[in-house]
C-alpha cells in the first residue's frame, strides 16, 4: 500500500472506531435514524411534499386524516403533512445555526477567559453568569422581543442565551490544558498566544463540545417552537411547528390533528437529538461508561 | 569562534505573596559558537529558571527578571518586545523540555507538529514544510512514513526524538536542553544523547545541557558551569571542572559517586539541603552544609578566577590557591 493509503487509515481509523462505539448503542442509532430523516425532510422538502406548504384550499378545511391528506389539513385548508415536513428545515436551520452561534462565541470567550486568567477571567464569566442567572427562554423571549421577528434575530436570540454553557465548559478544559508541557513548548519554538488556542488548545477541548452542541440543538428547536407559539418567532405563513401549534390551538376539540402532528414532531425530533447526544458523549468518552 | 550567548548578572524572583522566591541570583555566563555547555546542579539549583529567563518564558506574574542582560548576538533579549522574541523562539534560540510524553501535543500528528515551528518562520507552503518536516523526522532517525501517526503510538525515547525534531527544525543557532535525557531509561538516554551530539555537530549549533547527571555532562560538554541556589558556583572548560574540581560543593557531588572499581557499602552524600530560595543565607549559599567552612564563608563571595578561565566562588579554595601559587 502506498503511503497515501496509509495515512486514510490510519485517519479515518479513528473515525471509524467512533463510528463503531456509536452504533453499538441502540439508543444512539435510534437517535442517528431519526436525525437522518429530519435531515433528509429538511433538505429534499420541496421534492418530498405532496402540496405546497402555504397554499390554502379553502374547501378542504379541517380535513382529518386520510389518503389525500395524510395529516390532515388545517383551519385554511393547506396540508399539515407538508408543512410539518417544511417545519423541519425552519427547526433544523434555526436550531443548528443558532447553537454554532453560541458556540463559537461561547468558545472564544472560554478561551480567553480561561487562557489569561486574572481581570479578563472575571470580567467575561461574571458577564457569562449573569447571562446563565436569567432563564434561557426569558432571555430569548426579550431579546426576540427586541429585535423583532425574522430568522436571523430568532437565531441572534437563541445562540446568546446558549453561549454562556460553552464559555463555562471550554474555560474548565483550558485551565487544565494550558498548563500542559506542550503548551509551553508551543511557545518555547515561538508561537502567538492566539496560535496556541486556535491550534493547541481548542482542538483539545472539542469532545464536551461537540456534546454539548448536539443536545444544544435539541433545546435550540424547543425554544425555536416556544417563541413561535407565543407570537415572536418565525411569522407566518411560513410553516414553523411552534407557530402551527399556536394557530391550531384554538381547534383542539374539532380538529386534534392540527396540533397533534406538529406536537409530535418537536416531541420526536428532540428525542432524537438527545438519544444522539447521550450515545456521541459515550462514544468519546468510553471510560465515562465503564 | 564569536560569542553567541553572554548572560551578565542576571536575577530571577518570584514574587510570592509569602516571600520572595530568589531562583536566580547575579548570574553570568557565556557561550562561544558551536560550544556546549553543562549546566549541572541539584533541583530546585534555578537552572530550569535560567533557561526559561533566556527564552523569556518566565512565567509572570509572579516570576520577574530583576536587572541583568542576555545578550544574544549582541542583541539584549530582556529588552526586546514580545514580538520580537517571538521570532527568536524556536528559530534562533530553541528548547527541549524534559518530559516527552507531555511536550507534544496527544491530538495533533507528530509530523504537522514538527511542520508548525517550519510554518511559523519560514514563508512555505503547506506543502514544503511537510516536506521539510519529513526530512527532519529521518534526521532524528525516525521512518517517514510515521509522519502522520500521533504521539501515543510511538515510545518516551522516539518522542523524545520528535522533540528534538522540532526543536532543531528551524536550524537554531542556540539549544537549550532541558534534562533531555531524565524521563528516559539509560539506553535510551545513550542513542538521545548521541543523536543530540552528532546533529549538534552537524548543524554547528550552540548547546546548552541542563542536567543533574555529570556523567552525561562529561560525555557531551565542553565548558561547564555548577549552579548551587541561584549562583553558578565554579565554572569552567569540562578539563578544568573534572580534574580540578575547586568549589567544596563541586567536590562533593563527584564524591556522591561510587567508584566503579572500588566495593562501596554506603554512598558519601553531601549532607542537608539546599538552602530555601525564600531565605537565602548571607555569604557563601553552600557554608552550612560544607565541612571546610570557616571565617571568611559568612562574607559575600564573588567568582574568581584560579586559573585560565577557571571560576569558583569559594573563600577556602581562594585562600588555598592563594597560599599555593
Amino acid at each position: 500500500m502506498n503511503r497515501e493509503g496509509q495515512d486514510n487509515d490510519r485517519k479515518s481509523g479513528q473515525f471509524m472506531e467512533l463510528l463503531s462505539r456509536l452504533l453499538m448503542n441502540k439508543a444512539a442509532v435510534i437517535g442517528l435514524i431519526i436525525l437522518l430523516v429530519l435531515i433528509f425532510c429538511a433538505v429534499f422538502a420541496d421534492v418530498i411534499t405532496p402540496y405546497d406548504y402555504a397554499a390554502q384550499d379553502l374547501k378542504n378545511r379541517f380535513v382529518s386524516p386520510c389518503y389525500a391528506h395524510p395529516f390532515g389539513t388545517d383551519n385554511l385548508g393547506r396540508d399539515i403533512l407538508s408543512r410539518v415536513i417544511y417545519g423541519a428545515r425552519i427547526s433544523l436551520s434555526v436550531g443548528v445555526l443558532s447553537v454554532c452561534l453560541s458556540a463559537v462565541v461561547g468558545i472564544i470567550l472560554g478561551a480567553i477567559a480561561g487562557f489569561y486568567g486574572g481581570a479578563p477571567d472575571n470580567l467575561i464569566m461574571r458577564v457569562m453568569d449573569i447571562f446563565l442567572a436569567i432563564p434561557n427562554l426569558l432571555l430569548a423571549i426579550s431579546i426576540a422581543a427586541t429585535l423583532g421577528n425574522g430568522i436571523p434575530n430568532l437565531i441572534m436570540a437563541i445562540g446568546i442565551g446558549a453561549a454562556p454553557t460553552y464559555a463555562r465548559i471550554v474555560r474548565a478544559s483550558v485551565l487544565s490544558l494550558k498548563e500542559q508541557e506542550f503548551v509551553e513548548a508551543a511557545r518555547a519554538v515561538g508561537a502567538s498566544d492566539a496560535q496556541i488556542i486556535a491550534s493547541h488548545i481548542i482542538p483539545n477541548c472539542l469532545a464536551p463540545i461537540i456534546v454539548q452542541m448536539t443536545l444544544g440543538v435539541a433545546s435550540a428547536i424547543l425554544s425555536t417552537a416556544s417563541l413561535s407559539f407565543i407570537g415572536l418567532g418565525i411569522a407566518p405563513p411560513t410553516s414553523e411547528w411552534g407557530s402551527m401549534l399556536s394557530a391550531g390551538r384554538q381547534y383542539i376539540r374539532d380538529a386534534w390533528y392540527i396540533v397533534t402532528f406538529p406536537g409530535l414532531a418537536i416531541m420526536v425530533t428532540i428525542f432524537g437529538l438527545n438519544l444522539f447526544g447521550d450515545g456521541l458523549r459515550d462514544a468519546l468518552d468510553p471510560k465515562l461508561k465503564n | 569562534m564569536s560569542r553567541i550567548l553572554d548572560i551578565k548578572d542576571l536575577s530571577i524572583h518570584f514574587l510570592l505573596k509569602s516571600g520572595t522566591v530568589k531562583a536566580v541570583n547575579r548570574l553570568s555566563l557565556s557561550l562561544d559558537e558551536g560550544e556546549t555547555l553543562g549546566l549541572v546542579g541539584e533541583t530546585g539549583a534555578g537552572k530550569t529558571t535560567t533557561a526559561l529567563g533566556i527564552m523569556g518564558l518566565v512565567q509572570s506574574p509572579p516570576g520577574k527578571t530583576l536587572g541583568g542582560e542576555i545578550l544574544f548576538d549582541g542583541r539584549d533579549l530582556l529588552k526586546l518586545p514580545t514580538r520580537e522574541m517571538r521570532k527568536i523562539r524556536g528559530n534562533d534560540i530553541s528548547m527541549i523540555f524534559q518530559d516527552p510524553m507531555t511536550s507534544l501535543n496527544p491530538i495533533d500528528t507528530v509530523g504537522e507538529q514538527i511542520a508548525e515551528v517550519i510554518k511559523l518562520h519560514n514563508k512555505v507552503s503547506p506543502a514544503e514544510a511537510a516536506k521539510e518536516a519529513q526530512k527532519m523526522l529521518e534526521m532524528v532517525g525516525i521512518d517517514g512514513s510515521r509522519y502522520n501517526d500521533y504521539p501515543h503510538q510511538f515510545s518516551g525515547g522516539m518522542k523524545q526524538r520528535v522533540v528534538i525534531a522540532i526543536a532543531l527544525a528551524c536550524h537554531p543557532r542556540l539549544l537549550i536542553a532541558d534534562e533531555p535525557t531524565t524521563a528516559l531509561d539509560v539506553t535510551i538516554q545513550a542513542q538521545v544523547l548521541d543523536l543530540m551530539r552528532d546533529l549538534r555537530d552537524q548543524m554547528n549549533t550552540s548547546m546548552i545541557l541542563i542536567t543533574h547527571d555529570l556523567g552525561v555532562v562529561a560525555e557531551v560538554c565542553d565548558k561547564v558551569a555548577i549552579m548551587y541556589a541561584g549562583e553558578i558556583v565554579e565554572y569552567g572548560t569540562l578539563r578544568q571542572v573534572y580534574k580540578n574540581p575547586c568549589h567544596y560543593y563541586t567536590k562533593g557531588l563527584f564524591a556522591s559517586i561510587p567508584n566503579m572499581n572500588e566495593k562501596v557499602r554506603r554512598l558519601t552524600p553531601i549532607k542537608g539541603m539546599m538552602p530555601d530560595p525564600a531565605a537565602l543565607p548571607a555569604g557563601c549559599k553552600f557554608a552550612e552544609r560544607c565541612e571546610y567552612a570557616g571565617e571568611g564563608c559568612g562574607a559575600e563571595q564573588e567568582l574568581r578566577d584560579v586559573g585560565e578561565g577557571h571560576l569558583v566562588r569559594c573563600f577556602q579554595c581562594r585562600k588555598q590557591t592563594g597560599v599555593s601559587r
